[in-house]
This record gives C-alpha cells, sequence and structure tokens, in this order.
C-alpha cells in the first residue's frame, strides 16, 4: 500500500472549469504553467510513481478572498466519488468565517471526508488561538484527524512564524487524543518536528519538501542527515508519513527517492503507508 | 499555411509514439498539393524524430540516450523557479529533447507526405505523463 498522503488538487479538470478561479488559484498558490489535469492523467501519474491513494488537500480561505472558496469540501467530495478506490478528501474551513464550525460538522456527518487542513501561515492564526477550539473540539468529537501546514509556505501572504513546529506544542499537549499531522516535516525545523514526535505519540509529519536540489539529493539532506536517519527508522518510524506536496513538488521522483534512502523495509511500508491508515483510523470505502 | 493540433497524454516517463498517420491524415486535410510539411512539439522536454518504428530500435534508442544522460547525476536544473513555483526536475528530458530534436519536415507532392519506406515520425516523450501538443504546419509551394 502506498499513499501519498499531501496532494492538492486545484487543477483537477473536473473541478477547474471556472477561468476567473483558476485564475485565482494560480495566484494563491503561486504555481504557474501547469497546465489542468484530466483525471486520466493523474491516475497515470498514480501509476508511474507505484501510489495507490491520494489525500487530496481542499483551501478554504474565503474571509481573505471576498467570500470565495478555493478549493471547497464539496469539490474534494465530488472528486473522492469519482474515484472512491484512489482519492481519500479532506475538509477545510476558514477559521474565520462565521459558519466555520458548522462546515466542518457538515464536512465530517455528511460529506464523510477524512481529517482536517488547517494552514495557520495563511490564516495568521497560531495553533493555539482560543477561535481554534471549536473546530478542534469538533475533530476529537468525530475523531478526525488533523493535519497542519507546518515549516516554510512558498504561498504568497504566508507567515512562517504561525507554522513553526515548536508552536504546535501546547495542541499536541493538551489534546493527546487529536492525531495533528505536521506537514512537511516542518521544514527546515526538521528537528523540532522530531522532538515534538519524540515527544507525542499524536505528532506525525509528511515527507512533503523539496525546496533545493532533486528529490533524491533534498530528501538524503532532510531525513538522512538534517534528521539523521536512524532517529526515524529507529524511533519515529510510526509517525512519518509519504506526502509529496503535489503540484509543488515532484510526485514520481519523490515517490522513487523515499525508497533509495536505505530504511528497513518494514519502515518504509509504515512511511509509505502503516503510518497513513494508523493516522485516518482505516481508508474509507476500502473494499478488503 | 494551415496548421493543426495533435494532442496526446502519454502514459509513461518516456514513451516512444509513432504520429505518421496522424500528421498523414493532416496533410490530407490541408488540401495542400505541393509545399512541406513541418512536425513542431510545443515543449521542451519531448522530441520529435524520424525512424524506423521497430522495437527493437526504440529499447536501443532509450538505451543509448539513457546512458548519456542517466538519472543520478548532478544537474543544475534541480531547484525552484519562481515563474512556476514549483521546483524542476526534468533535465534529462531537456537534454535528451536537445538531442532528438524538436521538429522534422516532410514535402509534400501532388497532394502526398513524400518519405521513405522506413521512415516513421515518432513522438518522444521524456518527462511524461503529461498532456502534450505537436503543431503540423503545412506550407504551400507559391
Amino acid at each position: 500500500m502506498f499513499i501519498d498522503m499531501h496532494v492538492h488538487p486545484a487543477f483537477y479538470e473536473p473541478i477547474n472549469q471556472d477561468s476567473e478561479l483558476e485564475e485565482l488559484r494560480h495566484n494563491t498558490l503561486d504555481i504557474h504553467k501547469n497546465g489542468t489535469a484530466p483525471l486520466e492523467h493523474i491516475f497515470n501519474q498514480m501509476k508511474c510513481a507505484g501510489l495507490d491513494y491520494l489525500c487530496l488537500l481542499p483551501e478554504d480561505y474565503r474571509t481573505q478572498q471576498g467570500g470565495k472558496v478555493l478549493v471547497s469540501n464539496e469539490e474534494i467530495s465530488q472528486l473522492v466519488n469519482m474515484a472512491p478506490d484512489k482519492f481519500i478528501g479532506f475538509a477545510g474551513v476558514d477559521p474565520f468565517a462565521e459558519d466555520a464550525a458548522e462546515e466542518l460538522e457538515k464536512a465530517f456527518a455528511e460529506l464523510k471526508l477524512s481529517g482536517l487542513k488547517l494552514h495557520p501561515g495563511k490564516g495568521h492564526f497560531y495553533p493555539t488561538d482560543e477561535r481554534m477550539m471549536p473546530l478542534y473540539d469538533i475533530c476529537e468529537k468525530y475523531e478526525k484527524p488533523i493535519i497542519f501546514h507546518s515549516g516554510m509556505s512558498w504561498e504568497p501572504d504566508t507567515l512562517t512564524k504561525y507554522c513553526r513546529p515548536e508552536m504546535f506544542e501546547e495542541l499536541a499537549a493538551a489534546r493527546p487524543k487529536l492525531k495533528i499531522c505536521l506537514a512537511h516535516f516542518g521544514w527546515p525545523w526538521c528537528r523540532e518536528t522530531a522532538m515534538l514526535m519524540l515527544k507525542y505519540p499524536n505528532v506525525y509529519t509528511d515527507t512533503g519538501a523539496l525546496y533545493f536540489d532533486n528529490a533524491k539529493e533534498f530528501y538524503t539532506q532532510m531525513l538522512t542527515r538534517d534528521v539523521p536517519m536512524t532517529w526515524i527508522d529507529r524511533s519515529l518510524r510510526h509517525q512519518v508519513m509519504f506526502g509529496s506536496n503535489n503540484p509543488r513538488f515532484e510526485q514520481i521522483r519523490m515517490a522513487h527517492a523515499i525508497k533509495e534512502l536505505g530504511f528497513r523495509e518494514s519502515t518504509l511500508d509504515l512511511i509509505c503507508g502503516g503510518n497513513a491508515i494508523e493516522f485516518l483510523g482505516g481508508i474509507p470505502n476500502r473494499k478488503e | 499555411m494551415y496548421v493543426e493540433s495533435i494532442t496526446l497524454l502519454t502514459k509513461e516517463y518516456n514513451e516512444y509514439t509513432v504520429i505518421t498517420p496522424k500528421v498523414l491524415d493532416i496533410v490530407k486535410r490541408s488540401g495542400v498539393r505541393n509545399g512541406i510539411v513541418t512536425v513542431l512539439t510545443k515543449h521542451t522536454t519531448t522530441g520529435v524524430t524520424v525512424n524506423e518504428a521497430l522495437e527493437c530500435l526504440e529499447s536501443d534508442i532509450e538505451n543509448f540516450l539513457g546512458r548519456l544522460i542517466p538519472e543520478d547525476y548532478p544537474y543544475s536544473h534541480a531547484r525552484m523557479l519562481r515563474d512556476y513555483g514549483s521546483t524542476a526536475g526534468n533535465p534529462t528530458g531537456h537534454l535528451k529533447a536537445m538531442l532528438t530534436g524538436n521538429h522534422c519536415h516532410f514535402p509534400v507532392i501532388d497532394g502526398e507526405m513524400v518519405r521513405g519506406g522506413a521512415q516513421e515520425i515518432y513522438f518522444c516523450e521524456f518527462d511524461g505523463p503529461a498532456h502534450r501538443t505537436i503543431n503540423v504546419i503545412i506550407q504551400e509551394e507559391k
């Protein structure tokens, strides 16, 4: 089982039909010249990467964007319903929207989405902001995990101070039953992320970072030197999940590179799928 | 000048597709009796080349290009590109495309594209899978 836990489907053809919204997506994400991807192309890409599932993440910054939702929960649900054997969908809400809590309830209860994605750097809030508590309560009620953007963000109007891994410690400590993923290994603060995972078993991370060099070179630096490979292979092997952050980064080359670093086979099985299944509490719609 | 496009959804990282029949159809549709046809890819990590359509040759071409331009090499084209907002990881595609070239020409005489018996037009994918476009341009003799 190979799962990519960090994929942004903003440019997938079925949900990218409105040219005005497409322009907003290019500008907000600062991803350009990538074109619109038919699902057949996405499936070809998954095959080349050897991936079985993609976890699709929404983007909701409506209070900053005149009420427009960049990628909505309904669009994520639409994609999951088109390929339930390949896609896992997360919910997104703008924490400062009046109906954020209702939206999240609906996403879990009606749309059956598998977790919540939040970007503190884009929303300019700290993870411990009191206004976030109702959302965390809902995630605990439905036993759904949260993926937080962590570390550097390439997107415009984002501030890294809100996403530094250490900012998540209070949340991890206060809500031990809430599973949280500090995405992108918290790069460049990978050792802070490692520290939090060592201390808090409810903290996970993903490997969605490729800011310098090629996939193999960057992963070698991040996953064998910045964080020595033995730390992951011996101590953190149940908390690291494969993620590509596609289309920002190169899914196929990253999927190949993670397997070339020298992890034990059993550790690779966990990074590539086992930990994601544990984090998600199982894969929805999966036929055993 | 008559221009028509061929679009392809490639499935593999490196892939060789014979597009001769599609080009022949376009030449016919153009109605041009005498002139020249140019087949030109719109991309910089794909190529257009002419060769005999044999499985063994496709394999030899792929191995030859792979030996000249290995995947595991410290290329400079491996960094975040500001214009794209994404990482460049396809130097091998650019270099292979440079070797095959990005176009080919054939004469059109009496409404037919004239070529040798072994000559087929290949579209070469060097950074797939991807959505690709090839322009077929027919210029009429004046």
